[in-house]
């Protein structure tokens, strides 16, 4: 399984492909478990350069039934950083549970070709 | 301290309007990112991974308390309230938008600050001694020099576009708080036999992947040639540069690749061709030494029975003493170190409450003055002894009395995973967990002197090669671990740390910390540091130590 995610171009914020539009929680991204809509869904997202910097495709992982991205990168991105309790985690939920509380490590998709890039 | 002129503030007005233009452009679908990001890059704005971020310079780590508000304001206005003060003696501001950082510019600028210099492959941002102007220890005040560089590389054209970034640090005391050995190039003040002063030249040093020490390329340089002597070592170094491998690029690269002896004859015979008219003229020295001067300093005499009084009677402050307070030139004065490390605090970060705080303090105190150290700290360079427990009482009412300057909880730590796009790990969890560890002041003293850095990757923003301990955060696999290293320093006996051994998960990274403590208190004689414990025994008791449970 697979969701889109960038930042935003005008302030940066994480973001995540709902279908039709960006949106900033990761419980509202779009599920992709077929690969080719996936990489149509990313090729779309690369064409929007006025709304997003590095859209790129990240895997997911089952967390307490819901999806969680499989990255611990990813992760934070979703949730907000672990030192402050002032990212996306502020919102709380069952939807945020299952992000802090889901396991699986890998690399983050996508992320080897940013860094390349930076 | 330095004034900008109306020059200065032309420069930073036209800089501020063409960046305005330039996110207006890249907004509008004008300017690809491609295009845009050297120029944001340029502007000190980063992507990172929860919002921009934006590198404010604070060249020479001098502040003063107009300036430091300003931040305040900023970070209440702009980003969610507070800074983190870097390894750069900069301060980064997290949660930037890209819409509002050309108001942000602006604002700076009202202050005399920027963004300039703290990114891309220029000159950045120079390093000095934060007690500059406050030390007995030092030849000449550094900022001097400091500032008369800033001027000098401020956008200079021949040195916008350099293979890499490039780091200068000048210190003017034997104790070396700029980490110069570590730098692309590092200038230490020297005074000759018949009183003529100079530099000692150092090049090559540097962290990041490939980490070396600085060669002493010229043991005596004339103050009066420094500029073209700093020219003739960029030539060098953009003519021959690794422009081809990002890897390599880095001065530290050239210098090993030829030898340093041989970087230096190029450099001399270079620095022939340059001659004198690069260099600065001594009257504009002088107009810059002028901002520099005195001081408003009153004759003291040097004890003071207030502060007496409240060191035999608080045992805080008596604490706080020994450990932030050090030594003035004036009789009755005392530099303050103010520590960013909190005890479960992440490091280098300070509120805008806080932020106000030590600029009030700066304000009413102590001249104005306020400095950023290397190792995330800040510094009231000039308070009375008198004025010393007022000064603690305040700080310590918003969580700034931390007593740990040096210890072990006075931790570097880069932001890592949290916030940066390039980490493999967290390092601020880390330096928290370590810090805890250590929470018991009395257990922290009696350990004395340790320098812990942390990098959340190879990148080495949190020095970690330079620690006593270093610890760099690595991605195995996907997962968090983190390589410990033993016996580094930054300071004047400058050394890259030694692999204890492989790398640790997460959870066991305070642990190895604190049994690294116990083998040192084991092993250590009479008045060793962990360093030189560590120099004198070498790596094996501490490794067996850590990886007993292995075997």
């Amino acid at each position: 399984m697979k969701a889109l995610t960038a930042n935003r171009l005008v302030d940066g914020e994480v973001v995540f492909w709902d279908g039709g539009r960006w949106v900033e929680r990761f419980a509202d991204a779009k599920l992709y478990d077929d690969a080719a809509e996936a990489e149509a869904a990313e090729a779309h997202g690369k064409n929007q350069p006025k709304a997003v910097v590095d859209a790129y495709l990240i895997d997911l992982v089952e967390s307490e039934g819901l999806w969680a991205p499989l990255s611990y990168r990813e992760r934070i991105r979703a949730l907000g950083p672990t030192n402050l309790n002032h990212g996306k985690q502020t919102e709380g939920g069952a939807a945020i549970a299952a992000l802090k509380h889901a396991h699986g490590a890998a690399r983050s998709t996508g992320r080897v070709d940013l860094i390349r890039r930076k | 301290m330095y004034r900008y002129d109306t020059l200065d503030r032309e420069i930073l007005a036209d800089r501020s309007a063409e960046f305005r233009e330039q996110v207006g452009r890249r907004l509008a679908g004008d300017l690809t990112e491609d295009q845009f990001k050297p120029l944001r890059l340029m502007n000190g704005l980063y992507l990172q991974l929860h919002a921009y971020m934006l590198r404010v310079a604070i060249p020479y780590g001098s502040l003063n308390s107009t300036q430091l508000r300003k931040l305040a304001w900023l970070s209440k206005t702009y980003d969610k309230g507070y800074g983190h003060f870097t390894t750069r003696q900069n301060l980064q501001l997290h949660w930037i938008k890209l819409a509002d950082t050309p108001d942000i510019l602006d604002h700076l600028a009202s202050v005399d600050m920027h963004a300039i210099q703290t990114s891309g492959n220029c000159i950045r941002n120079v390093t000095a001694d934060p007690y500059a102007g406050a030390t007995a220890e030092e030849i000449d005040d550094p900022r001097i020099w400091a500032e008369a560089m800033r001027q000098w590389s401020t956008l200079h054209p021949e040195f916008s576009f350099l293979p890499r970034k490039f780091k200068i640090a000048i210190t003017a005391a034997p104790k070396d708080r700029t980490a110069a050995k570590v730098h692309d190039i590092g200038l230490a003040v020297k005074r000759a036999r018949d009183g003529a002063m100079g530099f000692e030249v150092m090049v090559g040093g540097g962290m990041g992947r490939t980490p070396y020490v600085g060669s002493t390329i010229r043991e005596f340089l004339p103050a009066n040639r420094l500029f073209s002597y700093l020219e003739a070592i960029l030539r060098v170094y953009n003519r021959h540069g690794r422009r081809d491998n990002i890897y390599k690029a880095r001065i530290k690269i050239l210098v090993a690749a030829l030898g340093a002896e041989e970087f230096a004859r190029q450099v001399e015979a270079e620095w022939d061709k340059v001659g004198t008219d690069a260099d600065l003229p001594d009257l504009e020295i002088a107009r810059i030494r002028g901002a520099f001067a005195g001081g408003a300093f009153e004759t003291l005499p040097p004890r003071s029975e207030a502060f007496e009084a409240a060191k035999a009677s608080q045992l805080a402050f008596a604490r706080f003493v020994r450990n932030n307070v050090k030594p003035h030139k004036k009789p009755g004065y005392a530099i303050v170190e103010i520590s960013l490390k909190g005890i479960g605090e992440t490091p280098g970060d300070a509120t805008a409450e806080q932020m106000d705080v030590v600029a009030d303090l700066a304000e009413r105190f102590g001249q104005d003055d306020i400095r950023v150290t290397h190792e995330q700290n800040l510094v009231l360079p000039h308070i009375r002894l008198d004025d010393l427990p007022a000064v603690h009482a305040a700080l310590a009412a918003v969580g700034l009395g931390t007593p740990n300057i040096g210890l072990v909880s006075d931790i570097i730590a880069c932001p890592g995973l949290d916030y940066c796009a390039l980490a493999n790990a967290r390092a601020i969890s880390v330096a928290q967990h370590i810090a805890e560890r250590f929470a018991d002041a009395d257990r922290a003293e009696n350990v004395g002197e340790l320098k812990v850095k942390i990098s959340g990757c190879i990148n080495a923003c949190g020095h970690h090669h330079v620690g006593h301990i270093g610890i760099l955060g690595v991605d195995k696999k996907g997962e968090e671990y983190y390589q410990l290293t033993l016996g580094g320093s930054g300071a004047e006996d400058a050394a890259v740390g030694q692999a204890l051994g492989p790398a640790l998960p997460y959870e066991r990274v305070a642990e190895a910390v604190d049994t690294l403590v116990e083998v040192y208190l084991r092993e250590r004689k009479d008045g060793e540091r962990f360093l030189d414990t560590f120099r004198r025994t070498g790596v094996a008791p501490f490794k067996e130590a850590v990886y007993a449970d292995v075997h």
